[in-house]
Order: structure tokens, then C-alpha cells, then sequence
């Protein structure tokens, strides 16, 4: 939570849309749902649209969902091992910086995963 | 720490689980059957799972390269009698400890959701046992157990058909439609399946987890990229009893007039380039069309769900007199399940 204007995060299995983990304030107060839409989406981008089709070994790394109120942030959380995992960190438009945060979080799945 | 052994029971393994949970108890929970499983509690939470059909740490890392074999049986060599091969690991540099919990807690959740789905089983509770790889999540067993039950609805939204959970996995020879959009980890399940592995085989071989295997595997069925096996019984049973067809699925339903003949086994195109039958061959529906399938669900809970006038399967329908399954193709499948077991 080292990032500004967070006001909750959570790592999220997306194959079935269940959170590992959470931290912080989710919308609506559900962490469940916000997870299960946080698969929904990152299934979308990856297994039913063509984006990461376009050329060899591409992969999904981010996904911004922007609101009027805030900044919805998703990103792919690269192991070795078999875990399908996605950070999401939903951040306050007005008191967080977009791009900052995407390189915190980018750092933080970096750090989770890397010695 | 002694070690108590409760005597074995049947019963539902999630309510088992909360009850030592709610005692704040530190064991194990033993799940019997097929595939069944081991959930280890340590006063109260949940801090391992384990089951034959969910790799388990050391497959997930070392199938996926990220761990050498080694490394892996050397933790385990040094840890395992301390209970402390996971934070070996750590502190020997070989996992950060994020790697090293996001693993665990994958491994945990897949695990638990073959050990608690089962709606009764043989359950036994080995009070004081702890596992090798001692305490590296704790995690809420209430969640845990609602998951696995989430988990098994996910499934049957997917294609409600428990059986492409258990049974060998073979991609129909010839796809149903022209064009097919595949994802990377189904095409991985398509290439190394060969018609004996099992989807328990193909988590373990290629690392995955047991749950996600199975949820590629209902989504295949659903676009009717797999064979469904013919004869199964109720739930992940591998052994087919004698008397298990009769009982299999309690419908009272009379034989529709004019019944076709049933034809086992073979089926659509395989029957085109297949040495002619000696029975005679009725044309059959679309094996996968969905309204079809749908009624063949073999988990007695779910036959509710059928939709209502929706045709049941021949199968179900007829409950075809011994003699229609003396084909060659259908003992041999017998005899491969049959085998399959005494491995």
C-alpha cells in the first residue's frame, strides 16, 4: 500500500475469479465480486479478444479501467510456476497519480516474484 | 505432540472442517474416496491441502523449471522432519517468500476443492499431525470451504458434466465445426493427451493446477472438443460397481416407445471410418449439443437442474439391457478403468 491514493488492493486468481488476498477498501464493500469481475475483464483481454494475439510471445501486462472517480489498475502477476494470479489496486482519481502507480505496481510484481 | 486418530466416518467433509476450526484444533482432516484429499489445520486455520488430482508445491515449482529436482528433494531432505521445508527454501535463496506464499495459497485453494467438494466422504481427523512444509500462509477455513463450493458451480456453468472431470481425456478425431480459437493452456491439454492420461495426469505432468485443468476440460466438452465417456457412474468414482448403473441416476421414467437400439460407444465421426458395427446404427444427435448433455449429470443433487421436457440421454433413458454392452470396445474400456485403479 506504499502507493498514493490507494484505497484498496487485492491479488486475484483469475481462472476463477477468487481473491488470495486483500488489503484496503473494495467497491461495493466486496472484495468477492470485485475479484470475480477482476477475472471477468482479465479473461476478456486475454483469452476472448485478439490483443495479445498480435504477434508472437505477447503477453497481457496491465489493464486500466478508468472511472469518473477512479483509477481501476490490473496487472499480471509473471511466475514460473502455474498460479494465474492478477494485482488489482483500485486507486482515487483525484488523490492518486496514474502513472506513478503503474510503476509501483509494476515494482511490487516484479518484487513479489523475483529474488 | 501425540497423535489421536478419530474413528473413520462418512460425512460431509466441509462441516467436519469447520467443527475443528471452530474448536480451534491443530491436525489433519483425511478425505477418502476418489480422488480425496488432505486438509492440515494448524489451531484452527488452514495452512496446507493436498490431494492426488492437485499438484502440489513441489510439482507446481518443479514441473515449471522454476525449482531444479534437486533443490527441491534437498529442502525436503533437510526440512522435512522439522517442518520447515518451505522456509528453507526461502532462506536458502532459492524462493522469494511472495513466490513462496502465492504458490502455497494456490496450492491450497485447488487442493481443497477435491477434498471438500465431495458432498460426503470417509473422513478421518489425525489430531496433531502437521505438515512437512510447516506454516507459510494461514488462511480462514470458512473461506476455504466456500470456495471449493463456488468452484463446483463455476464448473457447471461451464458444461455440467462431472464425468470430463475424472475420465481419460480423447479430443474427438474430427472437430465439430470448421473454425476452432483455442487458448494457449487448452492446446497444452489437447497436445499431451492421449487418450489414457486422466486430467488428474495432465495437472501433474504439465504443472498445472488440478482445478484450472478441469475447468479447460469442461470448456473443451462444452465446444465439443472431447469424447464424453459412455458408461460412468456417480461422481469421480473410477470403479464402475456392478450394481452402479441401476442406481446411478434414480429416475423412474418409462422407456420411450420406439427406443433406438443403443449404440455404444462408437459415436459420430468416429463411426464413419470405423470398421462397420455389428450392431445396427441409428443416427444420433450431435453427442455434445448442450441440451443434450445436459441431463447427464450423475451427481444426484444436480439431476434437479435438468431442464424440464429436455430429452435424457439413451443411456439414462433406456438403461440398456446387458447384452447391448457387449461390444468389444466397451469391455475394453472396462478393462483399461478397471486397470487404471490397480496402479
Amino acid at each position: 500500500m506504499s502507493i498514493p491514493g490507494v484505497v484498496g488492493a487485492s491479488i486475484v486468481d483469475y481462472t476463477t475469479g477468487f481473491p488470495i488476498a486483500t488489503a484496503g477498501a473494495a467497491p461495493n464493500s466486496d472484495h468477492e465480486a470485485t475479484a470475480a469481475g477482476t477475472a471477468d475483464v482479465v479473461q476478456a483481454a486475454n483469452s476472448r479478444s485478439l490483443f495479445v494475439s498480435a504477434m508472437p510471445h505477447d503477453l497481457l501486462e496491465d489493464l486500466i479501467i478508468t472511472t469518473a472517480g477512479g483509477y481501476h489498475l490490473l496487472r499480471m502477476l509473471q511466475t514460473d510456476f502455474d498460479s494465474r494470479l492478477v494485482l488489482y489496486v483500485w486507486l482515487d482519481r483525484v488523490q492518486g497519480n496514474l502513472a506513478m502507480a503503474r510503476r509501483g505496481m509494476q515494482r511490487l510484481a516484479d518484487e513479489l516474484v523475483a529474488p | 505432540m501425540g497423535v489421536t486418530v478419530t474413528a473413520a466416518k462418512t460425512a460431509a467433509p466441509g462441516r467436519l472442517l469447520t467443527q475443528v476450526a471452530g474448536e480451534r484444533q491443530t491436525g489433519v482432516l483425511m478425505v477418502g474416496g476418489h480422488p480425496g484429499g488432505a486438509v492440515y489445520v494448524l489451531e484452527g486455520r488452514v495452512i496446507y491441502a493436498e490431494s492426488p488430482a492437485a499438484p502440489g508445491v513441489g510439482e507446481l515449482l518443479t514441473a515449471s523449471g522454476r525449482l531444479a529436482g534437486r533443490t527441491w528433494q534437498n529442502a525436503l531432505d533437510l526440512g522435512t522432519s522439522t517442518a520447515r521445508v518451505g522456509r528453507l527454501l526461502v532462506e536458502q535463496g532459492h524462493l522469494t517468500q511472495g513466490e513462496l506464499e502465492l504458490c502455497v495459497l494456490g496450492a491450497i485453494y485447488d487442493a481443497a476443492y477435491f477434498a471438500l467438494s465431495p458432498v460426503s466422504a470417509p473422513l478421518d481427523f489425525l489430531s496433531g499431525a502437521t505438515h512437512w512444509l510447516g506454516p507459510v500462509v494461514h488462511v480462514d477455513p470458512a473461506a476455504v470451504h466456500r470456495e471449493a463450493g463456488r468452484r463446483v458451480r463455476l464448473l457447471d456453468e461451464i458444461f455440467p458434466d462431472a464425468r470430463v472431470d475424472t475420465a481419460a481425456v480423447a479430443p474427438v478425431p474430427r472437430p465439430p465445426r470448421e473454425r476452432i480459437t483455442l487458448t494457449a493452456p487448452q492446446w497444452e491439454l489437447l497436445v499431451h493427451a492421449d487418450g489414457q492420461r486422466t486430467p488428474a495426469d495432465l495437472a501433474l505432468l504439465l504443472g498445472r493446477a488440478g482445478f484450472a485443468t478441469i475447468q479447460e476440460l469442461r470448456r473443451m466438452a462444452a465446444m465439443g472438443l472431447l469424447e464424453l465417456p459412455e458408461t460412468r457412474s456417480e461422481g469421480p468414482e473410477f470403479v464402475r460397481l456392478s450394481h452402479a448403473r441401476g442406481t446411478a441416476a434414480e429416475v423412474r421414467r418409462p422407456v420411450p416407445s420406439g427406443a433406438p437400439v443403443p449404440v455404444p460407444v462408437v459415436a459420430g465421426a468416429r463411426a464413419a471410418v470405423a470398421a462397420p458395427p455389428p450392431v445396427a446404427v441409428v443416427p444420433e444427435p450431435p453427442r455434445h449439443s448442450l441440451t443434450e448433455e445436459s441431463g447427464v449429470v450423475y451427481r444426484p443433487p444436480r439431476l434437479a437442474r435438468r431442464k424440464p421436457g429436455a430429452k435424457l440421454p439413451k443411456e439414462v433413458a433406456g438403461e440398456s439391457p446387458p447384452e447391448h454392452q457387449g461390444t468389444d470396445e466397451v469391455l475394453l474400456k472396462r478393462i483399461r478403468t478397471a486397470l487404471r485403479t490397480m496402479r
